[in-house]
């Protein structure tokens, strides 16, 4: 019977675990994406940034994303003095991998010479609370910790000379729990984007005829509150709120980037 | 030979007459002359100024005075007088100005100095005063030298005018040439009167406001000098145009065209005196316009009308560095006016700067017909062969009612310089604004794949599916001893748990002799049944023990009530409850 409960609990917890395999990215790409990233240091090299920037663009497309790829982005959208995109860049290579000290210096850098407080760049403070769980993987010792309570729990059921590990696995469990809270809390952080246009308007509509109602900072991050045919509506640090086609998401499926 | 007489006589005296008339103007000596009508007047009136020439050899201007405090409202006016007084005649010429006092304070009309020959005239300065508010009485304002009412309410006039008339026999129409139009597609409106006398005057009472428009003025229709004969119900009017309008409705849905209200002058029946002068009202009645929504796609621009696009540059060759320019007309007949967004231009290689907008556009009764420039600066970033991609104008046509897409050529120029990478581009140089491009990296250094996290809703799931699992463990145990027996009693290690606490419970807390036996007597019924006798089988080693048990419980029940007997409650009750331990 406990055998039995055993393999049903097996068999629940395979499918909820499938999306960790399903973002692993596709195998089935077209073209390699290290030679095209090389490629694209080689364009660099010779000072065509723009194609080098097509380069890292086709390697992102098909999934094979990284911090390597979107910092070399950053320093050929620098090289053209678009500020705005080098950010989008950093900040994109920063969700990525949270812990790269070097991202995390250059955006700093880019920030200041833009001239945006440090709030501009970071709006929701959930989205720090997601990035250090995925840093610190939160998510996997958590998981780790809760199933060791559940094994504990269940020894103590099964033989009663080892009733004494019931404290165990309810300091456990209360761990487990407690560091689940980070990512599940991360989870709710609005979607965000970054300006990558010096002087973008902000729009009353999602239409190229709509009227202007403000400009935005080039590189700052804002909030996204809804998306519409390539058009996002946001709320900027000011607390302006409108529609605006510069401005490329943070946060978004591997193998989808945003083209100019 | 006396009508010859006669006629000489009078032949004489009429030359007589003009040439004394003729002598007196050409003696006549200039003069100049500036007055007001008030030297004190309120922040909020007007006031008249009159510059007066009269004499001989009189300029055809006079220079404007200097104004402190004072701008000039309308004017100058002009008006001529020729007078014969006692054979002799004066001419002169007054220009009149309507000023506006622009604070509180001195203000000052400057002096007026004209030359004529040798001789210079001076007419001296003004100095006026201006006090808050306004001080004039209302009738007394000064009249705007183009009101044909002469600042008067035309209603007064009427109730002024003796010997009143019937009613002028003329009305306003507005009318549109359609009555469904898209959102952007031009509409025209016009303003007809149609009468059966004499107009001398006419205008709006308040400008008209289109809300849900954008309006646009034409220039006055051109009208036949009698106007239309029209016949409107039965009666025969003559129509004139009045006044256009290109209205381009700005939101779909019914959008009205307000009733507007009009002053018209108008020469009633002669009188004693001759023709008069009357000023009616008329409003024409509102319209409305269904204005049809235009779709919207990625990329339109709003334009609504019928439109060409081309595309060009200034230079096909340019050495690296340098820039080429860019020019994107489009042309056609519509609502291109209000289109300020130009094509996205990107061309790989280059940076396009953004672009300086011109237009030659002219107002139509068919739309805004005419031409929409965007200039764009383009400077290479690397060397070889540049193309600017085709560029798309995409407008709604209303015929078609579609949007259509004017399209134009591809066009690739040369950029000279060998290989841009030794050469300082403007990207690189203006890039070291930020501090300029790092070392890249060589590797892509994908992630792992053990390095993936789990979304929110996977963990929560997992977490979920975890905490149920707990519950389950805590929770299974718990469910087996509720189940009931077969006699509806809980069974198992739940109902021994509550015999025991029962029987913990006897004997204690000041309980009763009789509520302590009652309460073992119980505890063991629940657990072991009825306990009774049963003839026909032996008792089991279970049943002998509960049995033994519940004669100690009876002999206490029963035994009299000669002292403590709480010893024995508690030492009955443990050995019930070692047996229930035991056999339960």
């Amino acid at each position: 019977m406990r055998r039995r409960l055993g393999l049903a609990l097996g068999l629940l917890l395979l499918p909820a675990a499938a999306p960790v395999w399903a973002q692993a990215p596709s195998s089935a790409a077209p073209l390699d994406p290290a030679a095209r990233f090389r490629e694209g240091n080689e364009l660099f090299r010779t000072g065509d940034y723009p194609k080098a920037i097509e380069a890292y663009r086709a390697v992102a497309a098909t999934g094979a994303e990284s911090a390597s790829l979107y910092w070399n982005w950053a320093q050929a959208a620098l090289a053209r003095n678009n500020t705005g995109e080098a950010l989008w860049a950093l900040l994109r290579a920063r969700e990525i991998e949270p812990g790269d000290r070097a991202v995390s210096r250059e955006i700093e850098r880019l920030r200041e010479s833009a001239n945006l407080d440090p709030a501009e760049i970071a709006p929701v403070p959930l989205a720090g609370v997601n990035r250090a769980s995925r840093r610190f993987h939160l998510d996997i010792v958590a998981l780790a910790l809760l199933v060791a309570s559940v094994v504990l729990h269940g020894l103590t059921r099964r033989a009663r000379h080892l009733a004494r590990l019931s404290a165990a696995a309810d300091v456990t469990l209360g761990l487990g729990l407690l560091l689940a809270a980070a990512p599940l809390a991360g989870g709710f952080a609005q979607p965000t984007a970054v300006v990558v246009t010096a002087g973008a308007p902000l729009q009353d509509a999602a239409s190229p005829t709509a009227g202007t109602i403000g400009t935005l900072r080039e590189g700052e991050v804002v909030v996204v509150l809804a998306e519409s045919d390539g058009y996002l509506r946001i709320e900027d640090s000011s607390g302006a709120r409108g529609w605006t086609a510069a401005a490329w998401k943070l946060e978004r499926p591997a193998g989808v980037v945003s083209h100019e | 030979m006396r009508d010859v007489q006669r006629w000489r006589a009078s032949l004489i005296s009429t030359m007589g007459v003009a040439l004394a008339s003729w002598a007196g103007i050409a003696s006549a000596e200039l003069t100049l002359r500036s007055e007001v009508e008030a030297q004190r007047v309120g922040v909020q009136d007007q006031v008249q100024l009159t510059v007066t020439m009269s004499g001989d050899g009189m300029p055809d201007n006079v220079p404007m005075p200097a104004l402190t405090n004072l701008r000039v409202v309308s004017g100058p006016f002009t008006s001529s007088q020729l007078s014969v007084v006692n054979g002799v005649a004066s001419h002169s010429r007054s220009f009149i100005y309507a000023l506006q006092p622009q604070a509180v304070g001195p203000a000052e009309i400057g002096e007026i100095r004209i030359k004529v020959g040798p001789t210079a005239y001076v007419a001296p300065p003004i100095v006026i005063e201006v006090v808050p508010g306004s001080i004039r009485p209302r009738g007394n304002a000064a009249p705007d030298p183009m009101d044909p009412f002469g600042g008067e309410d035309p209603f007064e006039m009427f109730r002024r005018r003796p010997g009143r008339g019937p009613e002028p026999k003329l009305f306003l129409e507005a009318v549109v040439n359609r009555d469904r139009a898209f959102v952007g597609e031009p509409v025209l409106l016009t303003y007809y009167l149609y009468t059966t006398i004499s107009v001398t005057d006419f205008r709006f009472v308040e400008s008209p406001t289109y809300a849900g428009f954008w309006s646009e003025a034409l220039p006055p229709p051109a009208r036949s000098r009698g106007g239309d004969v029209v016949n409107v119900k039965g009666e025969t009017f003559r129509r004139f145009a009045l006044i256009q309008k290109l209205l381009f409705p700005t939101k779909a849905g019914r959008v009205i065209v307000p009733g507007s209200t009009f002053k018209v002058g108008v020469e009633t029946g002669g009188g004693f005196f001759g023709p008069q002068q009357q000023v009616v009202e008329r409003t024409t009645t509102a319209l409305t316009v269904n204005a049809d929504p235009i779709p919207d796609e990625r990329g339109f621009s709003g334009a609504v009308g019928r439109f060409t696009a081309q595309a060009h540059l200034d230079k096909t060759n340019v050495a690296l560095g340098e820039a080429v320019t860019l020019r994107f007309e489009v042309a056609g007949n519509g609502n291109l006016k209000w289109i300020d967004r130009p094509p996205e231009v990107k061309v790989t290689g280059a940076k396009v700067y953004p672009p300086q907008m011109s237009s030659d556009l002219r107002a139509t009764p068919s739309g805004i017909s005419g031409t929409k420039t965007w200039e764009f600066v383009v400077v290479p970033d690397t060397g070889g062969a540049l193309t600017v991609p085709a560029l798309t104008f995409s407008y709604f046509e209303p015929e078609l009612r579609q949007i259509e897409h004017a399209e134009t050529a591809p066009i690739t120029f040369q950029v000279k310089g060998g290989a841009a990478a030794g050469a300082p581009s403007a990207g690189r140089a203006s890039g070291s604004r930020a501090g300029g491009p790092l070392a890249l990296r060589s590797d892509l250094d994908l992630p792992l794949r053990t390095g993936s996290h789990l979304s929110p809703r996977a963990l929560a799931g997992l977490v979920g599916l975890l905490l149920a699992v707990h519950g389950a463990l805590w929770a299974t145990p718990w469910l087996l001893d509720r189940r009931p027996d077969v006699a509806g009693r809980p069974t198992g290690r739940g109902r021994s748990r509550r015999a025991l606490a029962d029987l913990e419970r006897a004997g204690q807390d000041g309980m009763s002799k009789e509520a302590s036996v009652a309460l073992i007597e119980k505890t063991l019924h629940d657990v072991f049944g009825s306990l009774e006798d049963d003839a026909s089988a032996p008792p089991t080693d279970r049943e002998r023990a509960a049995r033994e048990v519940l004669q100690e419980v009876y002999f206490i029940r029963y035994a009299p009530q000669l002292g403590d007997y709480s010893e024995q409650i508690r030492s009955v009750a443990r050995r019930a409850a070692e047996v229930v331990r035991k056999w339960a």
